[in-house]
Order: structure tokens, then C-alpha cells, then sequence
């Protein structure tokens, strides 16, 4: 029974020709740009994810202080609300960084006459208190102590970032939906062409006593070989729009979001883009309806 | 207004009778097999074919009553970019026949319509009479208990339709019951059967 199912999917899988084959483009484009909006998410969310767990508040410090003051404003420091770690940056370590930052001009920092930078605590902000309102909140306690000169960082462009994130799977859905509708009403015209060619067919298979089970899963069946065949393109597309591009962006996203290297979809998101595409296959499939008799 | 087709019918066929059901065209008769095979409903009454209750057959149990059917009409309905070998097959590959049995079945029922001969022939390259033989192979190849057959020498002249009746006897007399539906009053005639007879949707007379 399978075999006669799954040989009959194919025949129709022929005989839908033409519309057939625009089906499962329309299903291609569908799932491309399903695809790629969902790699360009996930790329950005990892960007999102890491620039979240490097949110710093820097309290840059009035003087440098002794070690008994240091120690004392650190415990103070430590003791708020949402406080993960406090480091300590005293000015020779600043200026360190600034010199090792300029690199090859580096050397310009020797020709100083005082070291400008002044001593800072590097405060990490605990768990749950990265967001821009929870930052902001801190910066605030923080700029109340004496010992402050100023308060700088905070988590806006990270949610700005998270914002550009969101944008692209809203925009990646919205416009795979209306692929992915017109790649339905392919399906459902090439499986109605295809049950209008065997209306000859199914009339003898209900005279004859099929079940309506065998008369139906060969158009569902085919409907979601059109919807694989289309997701097994889509993602051939991706994979090689990945290995082309990826190499080239790379150095722009390390530069832009400090992100060493761009990853592909997982394996469990390219199952899933299959099933996505073997859905609305089959939903194409479901959808057609054949004028026959008996 | 509606009109009923068919009008205080009520008869019988018992297990293994040949029965002729006669009129002329626009009788009732190939409305009374459709009921018979629940492509009609009926508006009132009872109908059991099969050990089927057919007034009250759920939608999804027709065809289970029809696999206990074969059916051959005036047009022999044979699909026309399969051989006739495939044709009687598809039939047995369709109700889930193992691989194994579908060959051998197939061809005895060609033998019994005597068609092996024409079992790779395409159907366009069948006479009426090769048609309507090969029609027929794919009524019996399931081995229905009830064969209904509607006009089905209506096409042929009157050699090939002596012909095919013959073979619907043959059928008949390995077991298996015919309700045969003709408006040919001279071969319904010749075939000596108990005949019912339908004029204007109304059943006129039942002898034999």
C-alpha cells in the first residue's frame, strides 16, 4: 500500500510539471528568506548576548585613593543592589591600556607631561540587572558617592542592538509568511491540476472501494515532497550564500559587534526549516480539491 | 416540485441469482444501482446489499460495501494511459493486495474474460467489445459477491454484446450474484432470467 502511495505521489509529482516546479520555487524563496533573516538574527543575537554579559559602569574617581579608602569604597560598592564585581583601575594601569589600545602609536603616551587618566572602578552589573532602566539605576547610586567624578556606560546600544535583532525576525517572518502563502496556493493549483488530470483515477478508486486515505495521501504526499525538495534548495542557497559571504563579513562584524565569526543555522534549525518546508507542502496538498464524480 | 425517480420499489435478489432489471432509458435503473452502490441516497425506504445496511451507511463505511461490489458500466471507464494489465492491478494495488498476489490475479482474471492475450495493449487500442472485456476482468479480479453491471453491451453491436453476456453467465455461474441493468428488451429476452422491470421509476413487473 505504501508503495502504491508513494508511486503515485511521484506520478503526480510529474504531471503537475510546470506549476509544479513554481511551487517548489516559490517554496524556496519562501524558506531563503526565512532563512536568511533568521541566520542574520541569530548572528545578531549572539552579538546581543555576548555585548550583555560585557556591560560595565565605570565610577572614574576624584583621586586615586589609598588602599584603606580604595578598600572602603569598593565594600560600599559591592554592598548595593545588582552589583556583580568591582575591579579596580588605578591611573598607571589606565594609561597601560590606553597605550596598548593606540598600538603603534602608543609611544605617544610617553611624550606626556602627567598621566591625564584618572583611577576608576569597573563595576559589573549582576545577572538581571543589564537592562538600560537597571544601568541606568546603578550609574545613578554610583554618581551619588563623594568619591565620583563621573559615571559613564551602560546597556542603551545594547538593547538598541537587541532592537535591530528583533526588527530582522519580525521582518524575516513577515516576509516569509507572504512567500510562504503564495507558495501554498502554488501547491494547492499544481495539486488541483494534478487531481483534475487523475479525476479518471480517483472515480475508479471510490467505485472500487479505496479508503479516502489512500485516495488523499498520495496529493498530500506530493505536496510535501514539492515542500522538501524546496527547503533541501532553500538551505543549499543559504549554505552556499554562508560560505561566500561569511568570510568577507567577518572582519566588519569584529569591527561592528565584536563578534570573532559568523555561525550557520544548527542542526535542529535546519530540521526545522525542512519540516517548515514539508508543512506548507503539504498544507498546498490538503487545500486542493478535485471535482470528481462518484 | 420535486419528482422521485424511483417510486414504491421492493424486491429481492437472493445469493446467487441472475437478475435482469429492464426498461427503457430514463426508467430508474441506472438510478436504482446507484443507490445500490451508495453514490445515491435514498429519500425513504430500506436498502441492504451485502449485509449492508445502505440507508444508514456512514459515509466513511462506503467503501467497505464496495469492495463487495463490481461494477461495469456502458462506458468501460478504463484508464487510458495504463495497459490493461495495469488497469485490473491498480485495482488490487489500490485495496492493498500483497505484491505477490496482484500478478497472478490479475491475469486470471484476463484468462477468465479471455483478454491475456491483450494484457500490454493500451485502451485506445481495444475494440468495444476488448473494452468492455477488460471492464469487466477489473469487476471480478476482487472477487465481488455482487456484480452490478449498467448497460454494459449498450456500445456494442449485437455479436460482441451476445459475447459479453455469455461472460457475465460464466461470471455468474462461479458463484457470484448479477443485477444487470439494459434497456435491450431482446437480449434481456434471451438471457431467461428473472426479470424486474422499471417503467417510469416504477417497478411494473418481477417474473422468472
Amino acid at each position: 500500500m505504501l508503495s502504491f502511495v508513494v508511486s503515485e505521489a511521484l506520478v503526480d509529482l510529474r504531471r503537475a510539471g510546470r506549476v509544479g516546479v513554481s511551487a517548489i520555487l516559490l517554496i524556496t524563496l519562501s524558506l531563503t528568506a526565512l532563512g536568511g533573516f533568521w541566520l542574520m538574527s541569530l548572528n545578531l543575537g549572539r552579538a546581543v548576548g555576548q555585548w550583555r554579559d560585557r556591560v560595565r559602569v565605570v565610577v572614574f574617581l576624584r583621586e586615586e585613593p589609598s588602599t584603606a579608602a580604595l578598600a572602603e569604597i569598593t565594600r560600599r560598592v559591592e554592598a548595593l543592589d545588582g552589583v556583580q564585581r568591582v575591579r579596580y583601575v588605578g591611573k598607571a594601569e589606565a594609561l597601560r591600556s590606553l597605550r596598548q589600545s593606540l598600538g603603534a602609536q602608543g609611544s605617544v603616551v610617553d611624550h606626556l607631561p602627567r598621566n591625564p587618566l584618572p583611577a576608576s572602578l569597573e563595576v559589573t552589573p549582576a545577572e538581571g540587572y543589564t537592562t538600560p532602566e537597571e544601568t541606568r539605576a546603578l550609574a545613578g547610586r554610583l554618581a551619588a558617592f563623594p568619591e565620583a567624578e563621573e559615571v559613564q556606560g551602560g546597556a542603551e546600544w545594547v538593547e538598541g542592538l537587541a532592537r535591530w535583532q528583533h526588527l530582522f525576525q519580525v521582518v524575516g517572518l513577515a516576509v516569509g509568511a507572504v512567500l510562504a502563502l503564495a507558495a501554498i496556493l502554488t501547491v494547492t493549483t499544481a495539486t488541483t491540476l494534478v487531481l483534475h488530470a487523475r479525476r479518471a483515477e480517483t472515480e475508479i478508486m471510490r467505485l472500487v472501494g479505496a479508503s479516502e486515505a489512500v485516495i488523499r495521501l498520495p496529493q498530500l504526499l506530493q505536496g510535501m515532497v514539492q515542500g522538501l525538495l524546496g527547503a533541501v534548495v532553500a538551505l543549499a542557497l543559504l549554505e552556499a550564500a554562508f560560505a561566500v559571504g561569511a568570510p568577507r563579513l567577518e572582519p566588519l562584524l569584529q569591527l561592528t559587534l565584536g563578534l570573532a565569526r559568523a555561525v550557520f543555522l544548527s542542526l535542529p534549525q535546519i530540521l526545522l526549516l525542512m519540516a517548515g518546508g514539508a508543512f506548507l507542502g503539504a498544507l498546498g496538498g490538503l487545500l486542493a480539491r478535485g471535482r470528481v464524480t462518484a | 416540485m420535486k419528482l422521485p425517480a424511483l417510486n414504491d420499489i421492493s424486491f429481492e435478489v437472493d445469493k446467487g441469482d441472475f437478475v435482469v432489471l429492464s426498461g427503457a432509458s430514463g426508467a430508474g435503473k441506472t438510478t436504482l444501482l446507484r443507490l445500490l452502490y451508495a453514490d445515491e441516497r435514498a429519500s425513504d425506504g430500506e436498502i441492504e446489499v451485502a449485509g449492508f445496511d445502505v440507508t444508514t451507511l456512514r459515509r466513511r463505511d462506503v467503501p467497505l460495501l464496495r469492495r463487495s461490489l463490481g461494477i461495469v458500466f456502458q462506458d468501460a471507464k478504463l484508464l487510458s494511459g495504463r495497459t490493461v494489465f495495469e488497469n485490473i492491478a491498480f485495482v488490487l494495488r489500490v485495496l492493498g493486495t500483497p505484491r505477490r498476489d496482484i500478478t497472478p490475479r490479475a491475469f486470471q482474471a484476463l484468462k477468465a474474460v479471455g483478454l491475456s492475450s491483450r494484457a500490454q495493449a493500451y485502451p485506445a487500442q481495444l475494440s468495444q467489445g476488448e473494452a468492455q472485456r477488460a471492464a469487466l476482468a477489473r469487476a471480478i479480479v476482487k472477487s465481488p459477491a455482487l456484480l452490478l453491471a449498467d448497460e454494459p453491451t449498450g456500445n456494442l453491436d449485437e455479436e460482441m454484446a451476445r459475447e459479453i453476456l455469455d461472460l457475465i453467465k460464466d461470471i455468474w455461474s462461479r458463484g457470484t450474484t448479477v443485477l444487470l441493468a439494459t434497456h435491450q428488451a431482446r437480449l434481456a429476452a434471451q438471457l431467461r432470467r428473472r426479470t424486474v422491470r422499471l417503467e417510469g421509476g416504477v417497478l411494473t413487473k418481477d417474473e422468472g
